[in-house]
């Protein structure tokens, strides 16, 4: 009874990727109907001298790991704090899931408009306030990548802390007794007991954000649609558009394909480490 | 009838509540007057000599931007369902998404769309991919179309021929826009200042009344990046500066020194009057912050005036003047020529694509246009009719006067003097060269790349574009 799930699974998920590797081996150009063909590996060549994409790959990797670890240091270290307040923990709960339950399409568009606008918006109110003076947060080609990664890490954190809450509340109280009687320093406590026995669970979040972050598209998209100029865009933007605004699928479908590759050697990497550990 | 918003197809519960949240938003009276018109008059459509039922049964599938013209048109096509005894079913794709949708569904043949707010810019890939019919057989054939009622010549010139490829038309505009100098009169007058005639002028103007510190900007122009946002506008000033698309041998050219004294002129004189935040601004960011009366000027679409000289939302009524856009040093810079465009896509059964040439006729008639707009039952009258005749008509003028200062007459001006249907470049290619010359335009505008750089670069990529790279 196993063949028709396997074939449900292949259908849905494996043959749409085998057809976007084919897809990528081929000119399939909308704009010029005539001119499809089988061209190998041209598209992949091509990538090679084509500076947009080695620029979206390059940000697509500072993106992934900087909102990651953002995320993962944020998110424990509020997990940590939280932790020692018993009482009011559902109020930070309910507060943390918030962010998550906004589209990121929603999230973009909220950030970009009412908070990051010069002269407008909140953040910017709050920076010249502060004396830091007035900015263009989306605009100047730095601060845009800074914004999109700091509207991502915002966006996500609380689900890192609510992942590192649900760890931390079960592990074992004697350990720790047993530690302060050793007069082991918080620290210490925190590096030779806490991070060990939470080690799964941070690979496992790890996991769970980093193919997030490298398939991110929507809140970007709708904050600065990739720009200024290309700063912001990502290797998924940049296929997005390849393929569906200069309608060139052949060539859209292999920097596709590249991401696709990228995506699943780190998790494989990281699956390893998870059965290490 | 039907409406659906796109991508709530998937989940019903999150489709009830997208309709409810419609039916909230903006449209307990679409539902109102749909069934207060319901039984209106027939009598203007049925004077036409032509079979309204020959399609009776069948369904046509529209896909249209949530915009307010357009929930007009849905509000009263009750009356062609009861009219043609043809179903509509309109689905609402935000405009940033409804061409790549349109494209997927005509590329792949799956003609889950008859007809859409098309792009005109996109008629030419239509074209080409055969995906659109050719829609004289069907001006042409008397038991489709009655030529003297539906008067296809009448609707604007400009419009009709960005939606024809080789003289022949493949879309009729259902409405359009152009765009016009939106400045306020009240700074001007008190100032004695007048609009600009030339791109100086614009300059000069600029100067007078900026002065950020009390939150006033002199001037504005849309900096976000698209083919149909910051290449909206770049092109109307490149033609002002003498500049040209295609060389002397046909091959298009997007750096030559017009265009480099254009692009600077863009980026100086938005870098030095706009809010800085207008890097990333599209046309809504400009009227939004115009209607908070911190713009002196801009120029873009006249739709605009749904927001500035919205009453609720809007604190410069009364105090907006309109007119043409300035000649640039070497001639006129052209007013933009768009109209959502209606096409038939190909891949449907010749049944169903009379049906859609119903439903489209219907549309552009005269008849629904006025239903939409000055005798439209429910506020938010539209105002992009696509008839010249029907913008001289007092009724007309008369919805139109708290509009502003001269708003006709400038929109008139544009629309048949300003116009030149090559503003932009009209080839197949052109989603790619738009992306590619919006980018490098905001990376010059934000200080990413230098203009003449920038336009060499648009150059290369614009070749290998043409070989179909």
């Amino acid at each position: 009874m196993v063949a028709p799930g396997v074939l449900a699974l292949a259908a849905t998920t494996t043959f749409p990727l085998l057809y976007l590797v084919w897809q990528s081996l081929q000119n399939i150009n909308l704009a010029m109907p005539g001119m499809d063909r089988y061209v190998g590996l041209e598209n992949y060549v091509r990538m090679w001298d084509d500076a947009r994409f080695w620029a979206a790959l390059g940000f697509t990797i500072v993106y992934a790991a900087s909102t990651v670890l953002l995320q993962l240091v944020l998110g424990l270290g509020m997990a940590l704090l939280i932790l020692r307040i018993p009482r009011a923990q559902w109020a930070f709960r309910i507060a943390a899931i918030l962010p998550i339950v906004i589209a990121p399409v929603v999230a973009g568009l909220f950030w970009r408009s009412l908070m990051l606008t010069p002269d407008f918006g909140v953040v910017d109110f709050a920076s010249k306030a502060l004396g830091l003076g007035s900015h263009n947060w989306l605009g100047d080609p730095a601060l845009a990548r800074v914004s999109v990664i700091a509207i991502h890490t915002w966006q996500w954190t609380p689900f890192v802390f609510l992942y590192m809450l649900a760890a931390l509340a079960a592990l074992p109280s004697e350990l720790y007794e047993a530690a302060r009687i050793d007069r082991a320093s918080a620290w210490r406590r925190f590096v030779h007991i806490t991070l060990p026995l939470i080690r799964p669970a941070i690979v496992v979040v790890v996991i769970l954000r980093m193919t997030v972050a490298l398939s991110a598209f929507a809140a970007i998209y709708a904050a600065t649609g990739g720009g200024p100029g290309t700063a912001t865009e990502i290797l998924n933007l940049y296929a997005y558009r390849v393929s569906f605004a200069e309608l060139s699928l052949g060539y859209g479908a292999s920097a596709a394909v590249v991401l696709l590759a990228m995506t699943m050697a780190v998790a494989a990497v990281l699956f390893g480490l998870r059965r290490s550990s | 009838m039907k409406i659906v918003k796109s991508g709530s197809r998937s989940s019903p519960s999150r489709r009830k509540f997208l309709k409810a949240g419609v039916a909230v938003a903006g449209a307990p009276w679409i539902s109102r007057f749909a069934h207060a018109q319901g039984a209106a008059d027939l009598g203007a459509y049925q004077s036409a000599k032509i079979n309204w039922r020959l399609a009776e049964g069948q369904t046509v599938n529209v896909a249209v931007i949530p915009a307010s013209y357009f929930d007009n048109l849905i509000a009263v096509t009750p009356e062609f369902e009861a009219l043609t005894g043809i179903k509509v079913r309109y689905d609402k794709v935000p405009p940033g998404q409804i061409r790549q949708k349109v494209v997927l569904d005509m590329s792949s043949k799956t003609a889950n769309i008859s007809t859409h707010a098309g792009d005109p810019m996109y008629i030419p890939l239509y074209a080409a991919n055969k995906w659109a019919d050719e829609l004289e057989p069907y001006l042409n054939d008397s038991k489709l179309t009655d030529k003297s009622w539906f008067r296809h010549e009448d609707i604007f010139e400009a419009w009709r021929k960005a939606d024809m490829v080789s003289g022949k038309t493949y879309a009729i505009p259902y409405n359009g826009e152009m765009t016009i100098q939106t400045y306020r009169k009240d700074l001007y007058d008190a100032k004695g200042l007048k609009p600009a005639e030339t791109l100086d002028d614009i300059v000069k103007n600029a100067k007078a009344l900026h002065d950020p510190a009390n939150r006033m900007w002199g001037f504005c122009l849309r900096g976000m990046p698209g083919a149909g946002q910051n290449m909206y506008i770049y092109p109307s000033i490149l033609l002002g500066f003498g500049g040209k698309w295609f060389d002397s041998g046909g091959r298009i050219k997007v750096n030559s020194p017009e265009a480099l004294a254009a692009l600077e002129w863009y980026v100086n004189t938005n870098n030095t009057y706009a809010p800085q935040a207008a890097q990333n601004w599209n046309w809504p960011d400009i009227a939004d912050a115009f209607a908070q009366g911190t713009i002196g000027c801009y120029i873009d679409g006249h739709s605009a005036v749904s927001v500035i000289a919205n009453p609720e939302r809007s604190k410069v009524m009364g105090k907006i003047g309109f007119a043409r856009w300035p000649r640039g040093p070497k001639g006129q810079c052209a007013s933009s020529i768009w109209n959502w465009a209606m096409p038939i896509n190909s891949a449907l059964p010749e049944k169903a694509r009379q049906a859609t040439w119903l439903f489209i006729q219907w549309a552009a008639s005269e008849e629904t246009q006025a239903r939409t707009s000055y005798r439209f039952k429910g506020p938010g009258k539209r105002f992009d009719l696509n008839r010249l005749s029907m913008w001289k008509q007092p009724e007309y003028l008369k919805t139109m006067e708290s509009a502003g200062h001269n708003f006709v007459p400038a929109s008139i001006d544009s629309l048949t003097r300003d116009t030149n249907v090559d503003w932009r470049p009209r080839v197949p290619q052109w989603p790619a060269i738009g992306e590619t010359m919006a980018k490098i335009i905001q990376a010059t505008l934000v200080g990413q790349m230098k203009p003449r750089q920038a336009l060499d670069d648009a150059q290369a990529q614009v070749e290998r574009i043409m070989k179909g790279g």
